[in-house]
């Protein structure tokens, strides 16, 4: 079936069968590879994506789902002169990253957060990567990347 | 440190900017012009023997291009070390559910599994054995290859450390401990599964690009079963989407199922793994059974130790060898002892196999030894950190095995570092006098050594290679893998260091078998020492060139030569730049490549004797955890966690404190909730909504403290610290569950059951299955 979205800022249509999820339909027919699978049942959180601004599991949710809405991966995170974004900058001077199979997901569901509050607690942000799972960090320096960024944005602004 | 530019000063990691840009490309991410897609059919019994197999019918299937098995390999595919028992694909038999037994390669996933669907295997099951209790029953079935010594072919190797004599000084002590601990089979959990993408070459060889720890073990591997010479085999590093010891055998094994694929159908073959698929057929942290039996003195002076252990390491030997020797050697844990003898066995049963996994035998044994250390305070009336503190291995002291302690000797500043950090004598006290309730908190302490790199294991060295290349950047190779360690920063910023050039001019390579040198195994957190030194060499080799053309060019003797950034400055006083110097370099005629080697200093362990120097140095650390336990439910949340670490010296300061916290995180999950537990040989978790590791909810804050006692040999001082940090965390989490409960769980892991009735529940037989159709024939 066709399915239309907004990709990153961009519209676009693919046709693809609608039993695909949404990672499938990522990885596969957009070759955007950010979003990774882990698990597949919506444990792990390597798949995420921002739906409408919502944090979604993407290999749980059938790729029609997102007709007529808004899909950002990771690859549309970045500003378009291909510097890094205050978040992604962060994430590198807290040491935030070792492997980097969860990194994208876990940039995500930092800037799902930092949209509904600049000034989360550190459990606040626990709370919202809960979903996603890292078995390298330990989180902590995660932990501390979102709330600098958040702390950063709130001085801007 | 003085006068330094980079080491030990906040960095960037060299590859983050790729990383939370989604940019860094894993195995499964990579994607080829006709490449094939491969899939394995794995065994559903524990133990059996194949009386047919017949893969032709999958060649029928639509969309399959080649179908291998044992038999497309020299020798059948048989590889391992130090025991050679494990098979590329099953040969004749399997031992372990999720073995594997044939592989196809197809157009595309689906038609790789309607593949598998079409071979005819047939499997006579075999009586197994579960219980590493029962595997040298004289009637037992035979799991381990023929043994030419009268041994119980399932017996696979012993390890034993030996001081005085335990068994007439423990009675005479006045006061001792005899207790019996045990630790489950752990599943590494990283979250890229595993993956290879084998390439033709042209020249009848193949390139395989491995989510592996060691690209040269792997070449070694597939140039054997595949009976090809070396040169025509190339492996290429991919990113690692975590390893913690976990990607080698079986991402060797996955390199050469896709390698014999792709040379049968002359097309690319890559294979990822599902998670259940990795879980069921990946290797795990061995159990481990231990009685320990401690004998001290009135005053506090600890004796003697008597340590027994018997690891199960499933179906294959892997690295079981080796485990034992670690957890031989640290069993007695950081302590001095007038008597000691340890004695770790391991044997052979049907369960999954056990390998690498971080820590490697010491995780284990310290789980022990360091509750029984408490155990003894306890019956001593002595404050359990105090009491560590009057017996820890200090700098001068002389190890259980008889090792002398020469330099770089950071524990008791470590126990002391978190006694302050963490408030410990005051909680202590305030949690002694709790009311009695509901809620119940605790503190509890653990110490950690541990050997830096192989030691006595083997030939312990690396290298690296460094170049200028035409646009003035400079190439830097190591032989070993950052598979999310932070060890390529650690080599860019200590090449940086030495050639007094910015950290971002440096690429480090990829290890690739073709560019990189052979530097051993990337295991045993020896990547700073071993891999740092060998950068270092190399710098140090292209810095004596550049320095001889700058003097050259500034007209000077070398000692007049000064840096100013990348800049050298001569006499005049005018600066020129590294670019000037490059050419210059280049005009006199040199070539700027240069490379360097670095070899451990020789060290002897005596096998037969229990005794000898085992490591060239150890880390020391020490961990307190807070608990709060809820006793009604049993659920225990770690609420506070400090954690000090003698790293000799810090190289990557973000990146040190990053394996510390991560550590922990591993060991918490250790400690309560993770446990691979095998069910007549059937794995139950086999995915995280049934293996469950720590979320970011379940993790506290946690104190890092990195303390620097310099090791001579190291570079720039610094020794090991990514197996250490996770280490000391269990028992100090299970010491901390103990003080608040009066209660000690001494069987991993420590889950509300454990917790609230001190034992665990029994669980349903409906589980002699996994899931990805491993379904049980009945």
């Amino acid at each position: 079936m066709l399915i239309q979205f907004t990709l990153n800022g961009r519209p676009v249509s693919v046709e693809a069968p609608a039993h695909l999820t949404l990672l499938t339909v990522l990885r596969d027919y957009f070759h955007l590879t950010g979003a990774k699978e882990g698990c597949s049942i919506g444990e792990c959180g390597t798949c995420a994506v921002l739906v409408d601004g919502e944090l979604v599991n993407s290999c749980l949710m059938l790729a029609p789902k997102v007709a007529a809405r808004t899909v950002l991966t990771i690859e549309g995170v970045s500003p378009a002169d291909g510097s890094l974004s205050d978040l992604q900058e962060a994430f590198i001077a807290y040491g935030a990253v070792q492997c980097g199979f969860c990194t994208p997901g876990m940039v995500l569901a930092g800037e799902a957060l930092l949209a509904q509050t600049l000034t989360p607690t550190r459990e606040q942000i626990r709370t919202a990567l809960a979903g996603n799972l890292c078995r390298c960090t330990g989180y902590q320096q995660i932990v501390d990347a979102i709330a600098a960024a958040g702390a950063q944005r709130k001085e801007v602004n | 440190m003085a006068g330094r530019q980079f080491i030990g000063k906040p960095a960037r990691r060299v590859d983050a900017a790729d990383k939370v840009t989604g940019r860094t490309r894993y195995v499964a991410d990579y994607q080829l012009p006709g490449m094939l897609y491969a899939r394995c059919l794995r065994s559903e019994w524990p133990h059996a023997v194949m009386t047919h197999l017949d893969v032709s019918p999958a060649l029928n299937v639509p969309g399959v291009a080649a179908v291998i098995t044992s038999a497309d390999f020299v020798d059948d595919g048989r590889f391992g070390f130090p025991v050679r028992d494990q098979y590329i694909l099953a040969h004749e038999r399997v031992r372990h559910v999720g073995e594997a037994i044939a592989a196809v390669a197809a157009e595309t996933p689906e038609a790789a599994a309607a593949g598998l669907h079409a071979i005819r295997c047939e499997l006579e099951p075999l009586p197994a054995v579960f219980e590493s209790a029962q595997a040298l029953a004289p009637d037992a079935p035979q799991i381990g290859p023929d043994r030419s010594d009268g041994r119980h072919p399932n017996f696979l190797h012993s390890e034993i450390v030996r001081l005085g004599d335990p068994d007439r000084a423990l009675p005479q002590c006045p006061v001792v401990l005899d207790a019996a601990y045990s630790v489950a089979q752990q599943e590494h959990a990283y979250l890229e599964t595993e993956g290879a993408l084998a390439i033709p070459t042209p020249e009848g060889g193949v390139v395989v690009y491995a989510s592996n720890q060691s690209p040269f073990i792997n070449r070694e591997i597939l140039a054997s079963v595949l009976g090809l010479p070396a040169d025509r085999v190339r492996v290429i590093q991919a990113p690692v989407g975590g390893s913690f010891g976990g990607k080698d055998d079986l991402n060797y094994q996955a390199s050469a199922q896709c390698a014999a694929l792709a040379l049968k159908s002359g097309r690319p073959v890559r294979m990822t793994f599902p998670r259940e698929e990795s879980m069921i057929a990946s290797y795990k942290r061995d159990a481990m059974h231990m009685r320990v039996r401690l004998g001290a003195l009135p005053n506090g002076d600890l004796q003697v130790c008597k340590f027994t252990g018997r690891l199960d390491s499933g179906a294959y030997a892997s690295q079981s060898v080796f485990t034992s020797w670690r957890a031989a050697v640290h069993a007695m844990g950081a302590y001095r002892y007038e008597h000691c003898h340890v004695d770790i066995d391991c044997v052979y049963t049907n369960n999954g196999y056990a390998g690498a996994f971080r820590g490697f035998g010491n995780t284990e044994v310290c789980f022990a030894i360091e509750q029984a250390i408490d155990e003894m305070a306890d019956a001593l009336g002595q404050d359990p950190l105090a009491f560590r503190l009057r017996n820890c291995l200090r700098l001068g002291d002389e190890t259980a095995f008889g090792q002398r302690l020469e330099e770089s000797v950071g524990l008791a500043e470590c126990l002391e570092a978190v006694r302050k950090a963490s408030g410990w004598d005051e909680k202590r006290a305030a949690y002694a006098r709790q009311p009695a309730g509901p809620i119940r908190r605790g503190l509890g302490v653990a110490a950690v050594f541990h050997g830096t790199s192989l030691g006595a294991e083997g030939a312990d060295y690396a290298a690296s290679t460094i170049s200028v290349a035409e646009d003035y950047s400079i190439a830097l190779t190591s032989g070993l893998t950052d598979y999310g360690t932070g060890a390529a920063t650690v080599f860019t910023l200590i090449a940086a260091e030495e050639l007094g050039t910015r950290p971002e001019r440096i690429r480090l390579l990829r290890p690739d078998t073709n560019t990189s040198l052979e530097s051993g195994p990337t295991v045993a957190s020896r990547s700073t020492m071993l891999g740092g030194n060998a950068a270092r060499l190399a710098a140090q080799n292209l810095r004596q060139m550049l320095d001889f053309a700058a003097a050259s060019l500034l007209n000077c003797p070398q000692n007049r030569l000064l840096r100013v950034g990348e800049a050298y400055i001569g006499p005049s006083e005018e600066p020129a730049t590294w670019e000037r110097i490059v050419d210059h370099a280049r005009s006199l005629g040199l070539i700027l490549s240069a490379h360097g080697r670095w070899s451990a200093p020789h060290i002897h362990w005596d096998s037969q004797a229990g005794r000898g120097s085992a490591y060239i140095a150890y880390h020391f650390g020490a961990h307190v955890a807070e608990v709060t336990v809820d006793m009604r439910t049993g659920k225990t949340d770690v609420t506070g966690f400090w954690a000090a670490h003698d790293v000799g010296a810090t190289i990557f300061p973000q990146g040190a404190m990053g394996q510390v916290y991560g550590g922990v995180a591993q060991g918490l999950g250790y400690a309560l909730m993770e446990e691979a537990r095998y069910e007549a040989g059937y794995l139950q978790a086999t995915n995280f909504d049934t293996y469950l590791i720590p979320t970011a909810k379940d993790v506290p804050d946690i104190t890092c403290i990195l303390l620097e006692k310099p090791y001579s040999q190291g570079p720039f001082g610094a020794k090991n610290v990514a197996e250490p940090a996770m280490v000391p965390a269990a028992p100090a989490i299970c010491n901390a569950i103990a003080h608040a409960t009066g209660r000690r769980v001494r069987d991993l892991p420590a889950n509300l059951e454990r917790v609230l009735l001190g034992h665990a529940l029994s669980h349903s037989d409906g589980g002699l299955a996994c899931k990805i159709g491993l379904a049980r024939p009945r």
